[in-house]
């Protein structure tokens, strides 16, 4: 650990931030398409989040701010993390349990700020996205197991280098088929994009966790947003898709990636949070199974 | 009633302006018949995002409250409510001419008539009710003065807080709470 | 080592003699002679395999041993704080001080005891002595219950110690279980008999039922000790059935599941199906006590898994998981305790914004639930890290996925009381209420930053656990620097604190330099403009997770089951009582008829 590794963790944090806030201004537009719009500039983002910053706020007590700044700092922290085409700011931290659970510190941290806003609406927003989280996690989780199992490693970097230099047909995608569409739905869970957003429902409880930020803090929950979005997309990315082998690569993959989900997530209605719960354990967790069993039984996906 | 007189912005204040000028979200309080032009405001017809407009869902959220038309007076208290819990900067914009003088319901027992002694309006939006492109209009009209630094109310309604404060009372007296659920 | 005995007994009776006079000075003195006990003991760490004998008694020290009464003073030390509030609330405070430390007592011989008979004896002290305690909480019956399953529990070990003593010809641990290699059919005999001990001891499903029932209803400063400490002696005899007794020699011509012995592996799901099973109850409850008991479920859970898998990694996630779970959970309950201290409750939906008035317990209960759902940088997340690693390494998907079913429910259930206690709005009863007082802010701050400590240098205990692990033969598992190895991954949890301090401190800088937030009241929140003057009712502690467990609500409950074997039972007592105590005369005459005439005809021949 030298002065170089974090001076790259903090650019890997501010690169992430505005490459994905770019991606969503964009995606904003292809939305806006989709509903034959025209939607607003490709950086209208970074206006929305700045305008936050720039605003007056008000706290509701220590834990209200602490909670923030956890969860962004733990968000942060977990985008260093992240391999990116090969390149990490700390070698050898990418294991994939540490960093599906030190994103936990992050939500934690914002489910604990926003439950301390003494506001029911944020109680039950968490109480949703946690609930939410219990449904996708499990079969992505797996899938996860079985990929480690498989490859008997269990770092990120490691699992998408292991996918690269034979074509497409050497992503997980196409080797784990069942498993790569769980985890892709699993995505869709993860970003809270619809039919699984039940949780920010802005009609029904006012923006769930959100519904008290305004100012300074709803400006570092849209980057906390935005950051998440970037580690979970590049998870799936790394995990199935290979990754990058160089950083274009990287982020091209990445922007179909994640517009794919933005455009399918435009057409889709929203499940009751019970109805998630349902639909992740019948479905993409049966689809995990068969995929493990077969992998771990019959060997197959070699 | 003293005026807010100064327009000399620190370089915060500029650079703040220039982004909250270009993403405004709105709390559109559903008073009146108003609130019927906005769904085709949002819409692929007339698109307000492309002005980085948005609709938001609590006042915390919100730059712009939106009085879409007549306000009865037990609404108005939830109107003050909810615009004192808006973070500053922030604006008001009356719609229709229910906010402006009264409108139709200029001689109801039951409805305000002038909107801006009680909240301080930004900008009002004429008609009756004003069509989406008035509304459009008026809004190209608020960015160029948020942007100007000429949108004030808020610091209006601070400096001439008792002022408001007075007007509120008079229209709304004083409330004696028994329960929860009766005033 | 006998000293210790000695000194431990004597001051139990002095604590006794003590709280006769002055029932608070007879509580501080347990805390005395527990750091007396954990510090003598820690000295002990350089002479394993060290025996001693105390008249028909024998120990001997062993790295295992030391490990596990190190884990449990600590557990008695830090909760014996809370004692001298709680004087006034019971009803036999004397008898409570001695029995705490007759407890301590028997938990620590057992770790070191040499012998089965000793391991018996002490086996036995600890469950009476702690069932006398669980009695004087908040219900009998749930003292009724701890009672009865842990005679199923004592029954089997009775029965295993006398069988392996009577086969074997040895009474030596080590020498006596290690004979089953020869003997098969026995063994699994005896496994099974042992094992069941410590199932319900742990509290593995389907042997439960005490466990939420006595850590829900016992006193508020014996729960830590329940769930943090006295748990984990059902671990130290899963441990020895499995490490000790060969039980992969004995079941070596099984069916083997991804090279498991089909009868472990049919445990292993035990274990499965009680982090399941106690992460579902958890989510359910309204009391905090409850929560954490069912919590403690679902932790014995992963403690089974890992120690039953006898491997590099999770064996020693298993291990040190006990550690972890016994510092978190102690600290958690303790946290519940100083609030139910405060306020008189630990129905959730009672409390809330307890935060504004005792910040310190708060953040005591943070970091608690932080480690026990496993999330860096606290210690429960190591263990369950080392756990995750071993499943997925041997390919126990069904495991694995239970594991992670525990994990990520965790998160709900933990989040539970932090929300319904500690967040959300301070209904105006508790506008006053103080801090817990400095002697109990401190046991709980002991407790937090052990957590902190095991999280960010975990390999001061896994250094003790390869150590173990070299002494079983399996492979250990490798620490370097502040690098933790395994076969299939790594971490190094010093590093991940310093990034994870990073990111906080960047954040924190950020929101230092961003304009100062305005203050406003809890009350001040959105509501849709509608005004509401109650703070109660604007609190949302109640059926937190409502859609979730309508789910599951209508689940067949194993409850029922229990109680109808229960009746059955007392029916068939009633039934054998009225042969012999009937009110008719009659039946009593032709009994000692009977009874004479068997005497008669025993003494002629
Ligand atoms: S101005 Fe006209 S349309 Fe608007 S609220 Fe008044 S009456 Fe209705």
């Amino acid at each position: 650990m030298t002065l170089m590794n974090f001076i790259y963790g903090f650019l890997a944090v501010l690169g992430a931030f505005v490459f994905q806030t770019s991606l969503t201004g964009i995606n904003r537009k292809v939305t806006a398409r989709l509903q034959k719009r025209r939607g607003p500039k490709w950086y209208q983002q970074f206006i929305d989040i700045f305008k936050a910053f720039s605003k007056s706020s008000i706290t509701h007590g220590w834990v209200y701010d602490f909670g923030a700044i956890m969860a962004l700092g733990g968000i942060a922290a977990t985008v260093i993390f992240i391999p990116v085409a090969g390149m990490q700011a700390f070698p050898g931290l990418d294991n994939i349990f540490v960093i599906s659970y030190v994103l936990a510190v992050g939500m934690l941290g914002m489910a604990m700020s926003a439950a301390g806003s003494g506001n029911p609406w944020a109680s039950i927003g968490v109480s949703r996205a946690l609930t939410n989280m219990l449904a996708y996690d499990i079969p992505f989780m797996v899938v996860v197991f079985t990929l480690i199992y498989q490859h008997n490693t269990g770092s990120v970097s490691e699992l998408a280098s292991i996918q690269q230099g034979v074509g497409i047909l050497g992503w997980n995608f196409f080797k784990l088929p069942l498993g790569g569409i769980v985890s892709v739905i699993a995505l869709f869970g993860m970003l809270g994009k619809k039919p699984f957003d039940s949780f920010i429902a802005p009609a029904e409880i006012a923006s769930g966790p959100m519904v008290e930020y305004g100012g300074k803090q709803l400006g570092m929950m849209f980057t906390l947003h935005e950051l998440m979005t970037f580690i979970e997309v590049s998870l799936i990315l790394n995990l199935f898709f290979g990754g990058g082998e160089t950083l274009l690569i990287y982020m091209v993959k990445y922007a179909i990636l994640y517009t794919f989900t933005n455009i399918v997530s435009g057409v889709m209605p929203r499940f009751k949070i019970d109805q998630a719960v349902t639909f992740f354990y019948k479905v993409p967790l049966g689809l995990a199974f068969i995929q493990g069993l077969l992998v771990i039984y019959l060997g197959w996906g070699y | 009633m003293h005026e807010v007189q100064k327009n000399d912005r620190s370089l915060w204040e500029v650079v703040g302006d220039y982004f909250r000028a270009n993403s405004i979200w709105m709390k559109w309080y559903c008073t009146g018949c108003g609130a019927i032009e906005m769904p085709p405001t949002m819409t692929s017809r007339f698109d307000m995002e492309q002005l980085g407009m948005g609709p938001m869902a609590t006042p915390r959220q919100a730059d712009v409250l939106l009085i879409t038309g007549y306000l009865s007076t037990k609404t108005l208290r939830r109107v003050i409510y909810s615009y004192e819990q808006m973070q500053d900067p922030k604006y008001v914009v009356g719609f229709g001419s229910c906010t402006l003088n009264g409108g139709i319901y200029y001689d109801s027992y039951a409805t305000i008539n002038q909107l801006d002694k009680y909240l301080p309006v930004d900008l009002y939006i004429a008609g009756c009710m004003p069509r989406p492109e008035a509304i459009m209009n008026s809004f190209g009209e608020l960015i160029e003065m948020i942007k100007k630094g000429e949108a004030k109310g808020w610091k209006h309604y601070k400096e001439n807080h008792e002022w408001y404060k007075a007007n509120q009372m008079d229209s709304l007296g004083e409330v004696i709470i028994h329960d929860e659920f009766h005033e | 080592m006998t000293m210790i005995f000695i000194f431990l007994g004597l001051s139990l009776l002095l604590s006794y003699v003590l709280s006769r006079k002055q029932p608070t000075l007879g509580a501080y003195f347990t805390i005395i002679a527990s750091l007396a006990g954990l510090i003598s003991v820690y000295l002990l760490r350089n002479s394993v395999g060290v025996t001693e004998s105390f008249y028909y008694l024998n120990f001997q020290i062993t790295t295992i041993g030391w490990y596990f009464a190190m884990i449990l003073l600590t557990v008695y030390f830090t909760s014996a704080f809370f004692n001298p509030f709680w004087m006034d609330e019971l009803i036999y405070p004397a008898a409570y001080n001695s029995l705490y430390l007759l407890s301590l007592v028997g938990t620590i011989g057992l770790f070191f005891a040499q012998d089965l008979m000793t391991l018996f004896i002490c086996w036995e002290t600890a469950v009476w002595s702690s069932m006398l305690i669980v009695q004087q909480g908040k219900s009998r019956q749930a003292a009724w219950v701890y009672f009865v399953i842990s005679a199923i529990g004592s029954m089997s070990t009775l029965f295993a110690v006398l069988l392996t003593m009577y086969l074997s010809g040895t009474s030596e641990i080590t020498g006596a279980l290690t004979y089953f290699t020869t003997a098969p059919v026995a063994g699994a005999l005896v496994f099974g008999a042992f094992i069941l001990a410590g199932l319900t001891k742990i509290g593995i499903f389907p042997f439960h039922v005490w466990l939420p029932l006595a850590h829900g209803s016992a006193p508020h400063t014996f729960s830590p000790v329940l769930s943090g400490g006295l748990v984990k002696m059902g671990a130290y005899i899963a441990y020895l059935s499995v490490a000790v007794f060969p039980a992969y020699q004995v079941f070596g011509d099984s069916l083997k599941i991804q090279g498991v012995p089909l009868p472990i592996y049919g445990l292993m799901i035990l274990g499965a199906a009680s982090i399941v099973y106690g992460t579902l109850r958890a989510i359910q409850q309204e009391d905090a006590k409850r929560l954490l008991a069912y919590s403690s479920v679902a932790n014995g859970g992963y403690i089974l898994i890992g120690i039953l898998m006898m491997d590099q990694m999770a064996f020693a996630g298993g291990l040190m998981h006990l550690l972890n779970h016994a510092v978190a959970s102690a600290a958690a309950f303790l946290a519940i305790a100083a609030v139910a201290k405060r306020t008189g409750t630990t129905k959730m939906s009672e409390l809330g914004g307890i935060i504004h008035r005792m910040p310190i317990t708060y953040t005591v209960y943070l970091i608690a639930i932080i480690s026990m759902a496993g999330i860096p940088p606290m210690g429960g997340f190591v263990s369950k890290w080392l756990i995750f690693q071993g499943l997925s390494e041997k390919g126990l998907i069904l495991l694995a996925t239970a594991a992670a079913f525990g994990s990520i429910g965790s998160y709900m259930y933990v989040f539970r009381p932090l929300s319904a206690v500690f967040l959300g709005q301070l209904a105006p009863k508790y506008e006053h209420i103080k801090e817990a007082n400095p002697v109990m802010v401190t046991a709980m701050l002991i407790l937090t930053a052990m957590s902190l400590l095991l999280g960010v240098l975990p390999n001061l205990v896994l250094k003790t656990i390869a150590k173990i692990q070299i002494e079983l033969g399996i492979n250990p598992i490798i620490v370097n620097g502040t690098a933790t190895l395994t076969e299939n991954g790594s971490v190094d949890m010093l590093q991940v604190f310093t990034v994870f301090g990073f990111g906080f401190l960047l954040i924190l800088i950020l929101f230092m330099v961003l304009p100062k937030s305005r203050r406003v009241g809890l009350m001040d929140t959105y509501t849709s403009a509608e005004f509401i003057h109650t703070p109660e009712l604007l609190h949302y502690g109640h059926s937190f997770y409502a859609p979730f467990e309508r789910l599951y609500e209508k689940w067949p409950s194993v409850l029922p089951l229990y109680k109808r074997m229960s009746m059955k039972l007392s029916e068939l007592g009633e039934w054998a009582e009225s042969f012999f105590f009937h009110p008719d005369p009659n039946r009593a005459v032709l009994w000692i008829v009977v009874v004479a005439i068997v005497v008669i005809i025993g003494g002629a021949q």
